[in-house]
């Protein structure tokens, strides 16, 4: 019974007992075409009423985009971004009512 | 903040525990020793303790999550947010209670469990098990909860039948013994299984701090257990009752500390 229960968490991924992210779409860093979707993946469900992500240009402006968020994602759909430097701005609570934020950057190529 | 939390935390559970465990240990010895009188704890004074933990632990919770403390972010979090849903279940419980009278203790030791067991389901062993494990990290918490206070109110029961020099204690020590046997081999199981879920699933850095509080809660708990099988194996069997009365009472007030000390663990993040 009990390697059962230990196999049973260690086939799964883990989690980090506080809603960080594990991943985003585009990736940090990372140089892409134009893309019609911002994706970030936390590692445990979040409460929508206090996650947010925003986005902002090289200049730091604000770039207003659709937003939601449901599970353990946050999606931004941004239109025609123009070519040039992003961030994104996450602030993640999940169920355990724990705030963690961040931020990463990517660029938009012609 | 975090100290804060914590402690609102710590003395919300603190109080429901004594009020399950007395009101469960109570039952239990209605229904095994039907000749020993009820001891009846103050329970107002508990509950009362427990709603104000609860208000506080809240507000405090949605200032964390909004960076803001008016109305309007109270209202929000306690109706878009799960802790929130819980937290009127739980201040809606706690009225219950407190309207119920002091002698039903099956229905105290019910609603008291609901009570205590409830943020579970926001407990860091049910945010953090893997993934479509969340019910079972919740049950597990929920468990680990009810058998620390049944532990922990039953040794308020027993010293207070101490105290009152209580003539059949040598039945009602062989009662709690057996009993709380029981619910100190489930602690132990679910704790061992929470820290599993916690800390040692993933390669990730562990937080030192979280580490160190970890490693003093569990040093108190190995007191209580040392304390516990003395009294069991050791001063039972001699009749050593003002030993046992006095142990009673250290346990008693470790495990009351070490119930702040989860307080505490469940405001820090386990991993850096």
């Amino acid at each position: 019974m009990k390697k059962i229960v230990l196999l049973m968490l260690l086939a799964t991924s883990p989690a980090f007992a506080h809603a960080k992210l594990v991943n985003s779409d585009p990736a940090a860093n990372s140089n892409v075409k134009s893309p019609s979707m911002i994706k970030l993946s936390f590692s445990e469900t979040l409460e929508p009423a206090f996650s947010t992500a925003t986005l902002t240009d090289g200049a730091g402006r604000t770039v207003p985009v659709p937003r939601s968020v449901g599970g353990a994602t946050i999606t931004l759909l941004p239109i025609g971004l123009k070519p040039g430097a992003y961030k994104v701005n996450w602030q993640a609570v999940g169920h355990d009512t724990h705030k963690l934020s961040g931020s990463f950057g990517f660029k938009v190529i012609p | 903040m975090i100290l804060a939390i914590a402690a609102a935390r710590g003395l919300y559970f603190a109080a429901l525990m004594l009020l399950f465990g007395s009101a469960a240990f109570e039952v239990l010895l209605k229904k095994q020793l039907p000749f020993v009188a009820p001891v009846l704890l103050p329970r107002r004074g508990m509950l009362l303790a427990a709603l104000a933990a609860a208000l506080v632990w809240f507000a405090l919770a949605a200032a964390q999550m909004a960076d803001a403390a008016d109305l309007a972010t109270i209202r929000l979090a306690a109706t878009a947010t799960l802790f929130g849903n819980l937290f009127v279940l739980r201040v809606a419980v706690l009225l219950g209670l407190l309207l119920l009278p002091a002698r039903r203790l099956t229905g105290t030791a019910v609603l008291a469990a609901a009570a205590l067991s409830l943020p579970s389901a926001t407990s860091h062993a049910a945010t953090a098990s893997p993934a479509g494990l969340a019910a079972t990290g919740t049950i597990l918490d929920a468990v680990h909860l009810l058998t620390c206070g049944f532990w922990i109110g039953g040794l308020a029961v027993l010293i207070a039948l101490f105290r009152r020099k209580d003539p059949n204690m040598l039945q009602v020590l062989s009662l709690f013994s057996d009993t709380a046997l029981v619910a100190v081999l489930l602690l132990a199981m679910t704790g061992m299984i929470n820290i599993v879920t916690i800390l040692l699933v993933g390669n990730h850095v562990r937080a030192p701090v979280y580490l160190a509080v970890l490693g003093a809660k569990l040093a108190l708990v190995g007191i209580m257990l040392a304390l516990a099988l003395v009294n069991r194996f050791a001063l039972t069997e001699a009749g050593e009752h003002p030993k046992i009365a006095r142990n009673a009472v250290i346990e008693l007030g470790l495990g009351l500390i070490v119930v702040l000390l989860a307080g505490l663990l469940g405001q820090l993040s386990p991993v850096q």
